[in-house]
C-alpha cells in the first residue's frame, strides 16, 4: 500500500515537473515568436512604406508630366500600402477627377473631409468637380469655394486664398453669375496686395469681366502709378476708360502702347476709335472756338451725309415733309434748325454747339439703329453722342 | 495556502558526480519559477483554463499576424506590387501555385484541406479536440502561398483552424482534463478568427454560433479572454486600424427599409445560388480520378488568372476591393460583373481543394452585390439616402447570413467593421430575410453538407438550434394527483384516495416541500383505529423534486429519477400544483416526438 502511494505520487510529481517544463519552454517559445513577429512585421511595413512611398513617387511624376490615367494606377497602388494615407487618397481623388472620374473622386474626398471638414485643399477639390458638373452643381460649387477660401490651409493662407477666390470669380463669370461675381471680385481687388503687381493686374482684368470699369480702372491706375509702362495695365485701363467713355484718357493710355500691341485685335477698335474721338469731339476741354466750331460743323455734316446714305440704302426719302420714321424726323429736326450751323456761323455763336451736336447725333443714332453699326469716324460720333447722353456707366 | 517550493525541493545533487553542481543563482532562478507554476498549477482547473484561454490569445494573435506578413510576402513575390501585374505573370502565378499546393497538400499535409471551420468542429466532436500540430504548419504553409498566388480564398477561416491547433496543441502539452482538451480548441479557433478579423466579438459569437453551439459561462469567459487577448497582439503589431474603413453613412428613414429587403432578397437568392452550385458540383468532382486532384487548384488558377487579367481584384481574399466598393468607387456593371466573377472564382478555387477559407469571398461578392443594389435603386430612387457604400456594408452582412448561415454573427460582424450603430436597421432586416431566403430553400447549412459530404456527421448547430425543445408540459398529467394536506384526516383523505383510483398522493408539508404517500400507507392509518390520524402521520418519501412546465424533458427526466411521480409546480407559488410527471409520461412524450 505504502509503496502505491509513492510511486503514485513519484509520477504526480513527474506530471508536475512535466508541466513546469511545458510551461516554460512554452513561455519561451512565446518570447520567440514574439521577437521573431516583431523582427517580420518591422520588415513588413517597412517594404510597404517603401512601396508606397515608390508608387506615390511615381504617381507624382505621371501627374507632373499630365498623365493623368497613369497617375491613377500608380496612386492606386500606393493606396494599397497605405490605405488610410490621406495625402494618397487625397492625390487619387485628383487624378480620377482630372481623368473625368468626378463620382469617384468625389466620394473619395467627401470621406475626407468628413475627417477634416476644414481642409482647405479638400474643399477646392470638391468645389473643381462640383464645378465641373454645371449650372446643376452650382450650388454645390459655391459652398466648396467658400469653405475653401476660409479653409485652413498649411502653407502661404493669404496666397491660397486669393488664388482660390481668383479661381472663383472666374468660375462665376464664366457661368454668368454676375451678382455673385461682383461682390467676390470686389473682395479680391480689395485684399490684394498693393505690392503684388500681377495680383492687381489679374484683379484689374477680373473687374473688366465683371463691367466694373470704374473699380478697373482705379485697379489699373495703381499699377501704373508703380509701373508706368506696364502694358496689360495699359491696355486695361485703356479699356475701362474707354468703356467709361473717358475717351482722352483710353487713347492716352492706349497710345504709350507699342505699335504693335495697338494693332492686336482686341485693342485696335478701341484705339481707333478713342484716337477719332480725340480727334472729333467739339466739347474737349482746351480747344479754341475756332477749333470747337470746326469739329461741330464736320460733326453735323458727317451726320447729315450718314443719315442720307442710310436713307438710300433703306430706300427712304431723307428730306420730307411729313417725317415717319426716326431717322426722317432726326434729318428734318436738323433742316428745320433756326440757324446756319456753318463752321463761321457756330464760330459766331458758340452757344448753338451743342444743339447742332445733338442733332448730329441724333441722326448718327437714327442711322446706327435703322442701318446698323457705323463704322470709323460716323461710329465715333455716335459713341461720344451716347456718352454725352449718359448712355455708359 | 498554495504549496511554495523551496531550493530544497530540487532533486539534490549526487555527491561523488562527474557533472558540475548548477551555480547558486540558477538553482534559485529555478526556485523561483517552481514556486510560480506551482501557484499556477495549484489553481481550480477552471482558473487554469482562463489563464491558459489568454495564452492562447497572444498564440494566436502571433500566429495570425505572421500568417498575414506571408500571405502578403507571397504576394509581392510571386504577382509583384501592383495592381496591375504582367498578364503572363497573372495567369501563370495562380496555376503554378495552385500545382505546389496540390502537391503539399497531396503528399506532405493532408490534415490541410478545407476551410478550417468544420476541421476544428471535427476535432471537438470527432478528436476529443484533437487537432495534429502538423496540420496547423501545414495550413499556414499551403493557405499562403493559395491566397497569396491569388486563389480567390480568403485567411479566416485558416486562422480559425490555426489558433484552434495551437491550443489544442497547448492543452494536450499541459495535460488538461479531457474535457478541457474538447473545449480548448474552439477557444483557440475564436483567437484566431479575432485576429483575422480585428472583430472580437464576431469570432466569440461565430464560434459559440457555428462551432460549439452553447454559451455555457466558463467556456464563453475562456473564448472571450482568447479573443480580446488576440485582438491585442494582433493590433500592437498591425496596428488599430478595422479591416475596413467604412465612409459615414446616413441613417436610412422608415420608408427605405424597403430598399434593403430588396437587397436582402437579391442577397438570399445569390447566396442560395452560391450554395446549391457548390452542393452540386463538389462530390462530383471529388469523384474524378485520383490524379486530377494533382491538377485541380491548377485549373482553377488558370481561369482566375484568366480572369485576372481584365479584372484583377477577383484574386486573393479582395480586402482593398471591399474597401473600394464601401467607397462607391465601382460602377454598378463592374460591382455585377466583380460580384458574378467572384462567385466563380471562389467556387472553383474550393472545388479544387484548395485549403481556404470563405469568409473574405463571401464578404467581397456581398460587399459587391450589395453596391450594385444601391447603385440601381439609386437610379431608380435618387431621393434613397443610404450611399453606395451603405449598401455595399448592409451587403456584406446579408450575403454571409445567407452563405454561411450565422445570422447573429453576420449582424455583429457589420457592425464591428464599421465602428457604427447607425446602419443597424437595415443589416438586421436586410440580413434576416436573406437568412430566411436561404434557410427555406436549402436546409442543410454549408458546412453540415460539406461535413456530411466528407462522411462526418457533426451536430448542426443550427439544426439544433431550430429544433423545438420539449419542456414538461407535453408530458405532465394536469389534474392527475390527489393533494393531501399534512392535518387532513387519514380518513377523509382514504375516502378522497378511494374516488380517484389512478392518482399519485402527494402531502404538501409546505410550500415546495412535496412528499409521495403510498395509497397502502393511507388504507393503514385510516384503518389504524383513531378517528384523529392525520396524513402528517403517513410514512412518505420525500421531499420530491419540483418541476415547472417551462422545464425541458432532460431536465424532468433527471429529476424523476426513482420517484414514482414529481410535482410540477407554479414559478410564483411553489404550494400551486399544476400537474403530475412520472417516468412513464415523460417516455411516451419522447415516443410521440419521435414520431412526429
Amino acid at each position: 500500500m505504502a509503496s502505491s502511494s509513492s510511486s503514485a505520487a513519484s509520477a504526480n510529481q513527474l506530471k508536475t515537473h512535466s508541466r513546469e517544463a511545458v510551461l516554460l519552454v512554452t513561455l519561451l517559445l512565446l518570447l520567440l515568436l514574439i521577437i521573431f513577429t516583431a523582427f517580420v512585421t518591422r520588415m513588413y511595413h517597412k517594404k510597404y512604406h517603401v512601396l508606397a512611398d515608390e508608387w506615390f513617387a511615381r504617381g507624382e511624376a505621371s501627374f507632373q508630366a499630365g498623365d493623368a490615367a497613369a497617375a491613377l494606377n500608380d496612386y492606386r497602388n500606393a493606396m494599397i500600402y497605405s490605405p488610410a494615407n490621406p495625402n494618397f487618397q487625397f492625390h487619387l481623388a485628383r487624378s480620377l477627377a482630372a481623368t473625368g472620374r468626378n463620382d469617384e473622386a468625389r466620394a473619395y474626398l467627401l470621406n475626407l473631409l468628413s475627417e477634416s471638414p476644414g481642409s482647405g485643399q479638400i474643399n477646392l477639390e470638391l468645389a473643381r468637380i462640383a464645378a465641373r458638373g454645371g449650372p446643376k452643381s452650382m450650388p454645390d460649387a459655391l459652398r466648396y469655394y467658400h469653405a475653401a477660401i476660409y479653409g485652413e490651409w498649411e502653407t502661404d493662407p493669404i496666397g491660397m486664398r486669393w488664388q482660390i477666390r481668383r479661381e472663383f470669380c472666374e468660375y462665376l463669370l464664366n457661368n454668368n453669375a454676375m451678382n455673385q461675381a461682383e461682390a467676390e471680385i470686389i473682395a479680391l481687388a480689395d485684399n490684394t496686395s498693393p505690392d503684388n503687381l500681377e495680383e492687381q493686374k489679374t484683379a484689374g482684368n477680373l473687374l473688366l469681366r465683371a463691367r466694373l470699369w470704374s473699380r478697373a480702372l482705379q485697379q489699373f491706375q495703381t499699377v501704373l502709378a508703380t509701373d508706368p509702362n506696364d502694358q496689360v495695365a495699359l491696355v486695361g485701363a485703356g479699356t475701362a476708360a474707354f468703356q467709361l467713355a473717358q475717351h482722352p484718357q483710353a487713347a492716352g493710355y492706349f497710345n504709350r502702347l507699342p505699335p504693335q500691341l495697338r494693332e492686336d485685335p482686341s485693342v485696335a477698335g478701341m484705339v481707333d476709335t478713342s484716337n477719332n474721338i480725340v480727334l472729333a469731339d467739339p466739347f474737349l476741354l482746351g480747344l479754341s472756338a475756332e477749333e470747337r466750331a470746326k469739329r461741330t460743323a464736320n460733326a453735323v455734316t458727317m451726320a447729315e451725309a450718314r443719315a442720307t446714305a442710310c436713307a438710300k440704302e433703306t430706300g427712304e426719302a431723307p428730306h420730307v415733309t411729313a417725317p415717319t420714321s426716326p431717322l426722317q424726323k432726326a434729318v428734318a429736326a436738323s433742316d428745320a434748325a433756326p440757324a446756319d450751323w456753318s463752321e463761321r456761323n457756330l464760330r459766331a455763336h458758340p452757344e448753338r454747339i451743342d444743339a447742332a451736336m445733338a442733332a448730329a447725333f441724333d441722326m448718327e443714332n437714327a442711322a446706327a439703329n435703322q442701318c446698323g453699326e457705323a463704322a470709323g469716324l460716323d461710329y465715333a460720333l455716335w459713341l461720344l453722342g451716347r456718352g454725352r447722353q449718359g448712355g455708359l456707366r | 495556502m498554495t504549496d511554495v517550493a523551496t531550493p530544497s525541493a530540487l532533486p539534490e545533487p549526487s555527491a561523488p558526480s562527474s557533472k558540475p553542481a548548477p551555480p547558486r543563482s540558477l538553482r534559485n532562478l529555478w526556485a523561483t519559477w517552481r514556486s510560480w507554476t506551482n501557484r499556477i498549477f495549484s489553481l481550480r482547473e477552471d482558473q487554469l483554463f482562463m489563464f491558459l484561454a489568454v495564452l492562447i490569445g497572444i498564440f494566436g494573435g502571433l500566429s495570425v499576424v505572421c500568417f498575414r506578413v506571408a500571405i502578403e510576402w507571397v504576394h509581392l513575390l510571386t504577382l509583384g506590387s501592383s495592381i496591375f501585374p504582367p498578364p503572363l505573370r497573372v495567369m501563370l502565378v495562380p496555376a503554378i501555385g495552385g500545382l505546389v499546393v496540390a502537391l503539399l497538400v497531396i503528399r506532405v499535409f493532408p490534415g490541410a484541406r478545407g476551410s478550417g471551420v468544420n476541421q476544428t468542429k471535427a476535432a471537438v466532436y470527432i478528436s476529443n479536440g484533437y487537432i495534429p500540430f502538423v496540420t496547423v504548419i501545414g495550413k499556414f504553409i499551403i493557405c499562403a502561398i493559395a491566397i497569396g498566388t491569388g486563389q480567390s480564398l480568403g485567411p479566416e477561416d485558416p486562422s480559425l483552424q490555426i489558433g484552434a491547433g495551437i491550443a489544442s496543441r497547448l492543452g494536450r502539452r499541459l495535460n488538461l482534463s479531457q474535457e478541457k482538451i474538447r473545449l480548448i480548441a474552439p477557444v483557440g479557433a475564436a483567437a484566431g478568427l479575432a485576429a483575422a478579423f480585428n472583430a472580437p466579438i464576431s469570432s466569440v459569437i461565430f464560434v459559440i454560433e457555428e462551432v460549439i453551439g452553447t454559451w455555457s459561462a466558463g467556456v464563453l469567459g475562456a473564448i472571450v479572454l482568447a479573443a480580446v487577448s488576440s485582438v491585442v497582439t494582433m493590433r500592437s503589431f498591425m496596428g488599430s486600424e478595422s479591416l475596413f474603413r467604412v465612409p459615414p453613412f446616413r441613417v436610412a428613414g422608415a420608408g427605405e427599409l424597403l430598399a434593403y429587403v430588396v437587397l436582402g432578397v437579391i442577397g438570399g437568392f445569390t447566396s442560395l445560388l452560391f450554395l446549391k452550385w457548390l452542393a452540386y458540383a463538389r462530390p462530383r468532382v471529388q469523384m474524378w480520378p485520383r490524379w486530377t486532384q494533382y491538377f485541380q487548384p491548377a485549373a482553377a488558377g488558370l481561369i482566375i488568372g484568366f480572369i485576372g487579367i481584365r479584372l484583377p481584384q477577383v484574386m486573393g481574399a479582395g480586402y482593398t476591393v471591399i474597401d473600394q466598393a464601401l467607397h462607391g468607387q465601382f460602377s454598378w456593371k463592374l460591382l455585377l460583373v466583380l460580384a458574378a466573377l467572384k462567385i466563380l472564382a471562389t467556387g472553383l478555387s474550393f472545388l479544387s481543394g484548395t485549403p481556404g477559407g470563405m469568409f473574405a469571398p463571401t464578404l467581397f461578392i456581398g460587399a459587391m452585390l450589395g453596391g450594385a443594389v444601391g447603385s440601381i435603386e439609386h437610379h431608380f430612387f435618387p431621393n434613397i439616402s443610404g450611399t453606395v457604400g451603405t449598401f455595399a456594408l448592409v451587403g456584406m452582412g446579408t450575403f454571409f447570413a445567407g452563405f454561411l448561415r450565422t445570422p447573429i454573427t453576420s449582424v455583429f460582424m457589420v457592425i464591428e467593421l464599421s465602428g457604427s450603430y447607425t446602419a443597424i436597421l437595415p443589416i438586421m432586416i436586410a440580413n434576416m430575410v436573406a437568412y430566411l431566403i436561404s434557410r427555406t430553400y436549402q436546409k442543410v447549412p454549408l458546412f453540415d453538407f460539406l461535413a456530411r459530404q466528407d462522411g462526418l456527421y457533426l451536430p448542426s448547430i443550427e439544426e439544433e438550434r431550430e429544433q423545438v425543445p420539449l419542456v414538461v408540459e407535453v408530458a405532465m398529467i394536469t389534474d392527475g394527483a390527489l393533494v393531501a394536506l399534512p392535518e387532513e384526516l387519514a380518513a377523509d383523505l382514504a375516502k378522497r384516495a378511494e374516488a380517484k383510483l389512478d392518482a399519485p398522493v402527494l402531502l404538501r408539508v409546505r410550500a415546495g416541500d412535496w412528499h409521495f404517500v403510498e395509497r397502502d400507507e393511507i388504507k393503514r392509518l385510516a384503518t389504524s383505529g383513531s378517528l384523529t390520524t392525520k396524513a402528517s402521520e403517513a410514512k412518505t418519501k420525500g421531499p420530491l423534486p419540483v418541476l415547472f412546465r417551462d422545464q425541458s424533458l432532460e431536465d424532468a427526466l433527471h429529476a424523476v429519477g426513482d420517484w414514482p411521480a414529481v410535482p410540477v409546480v407554479s414559478r410564483a407559488n411553489l404550494s400551486k400544483l399544476e400537474g403530475v410527471v412520472t417516468l412513464a409520461d415523460i417516455l411516451r412524450a419522447f415516443r410521440n416526438a419521435s414520431a412526429e
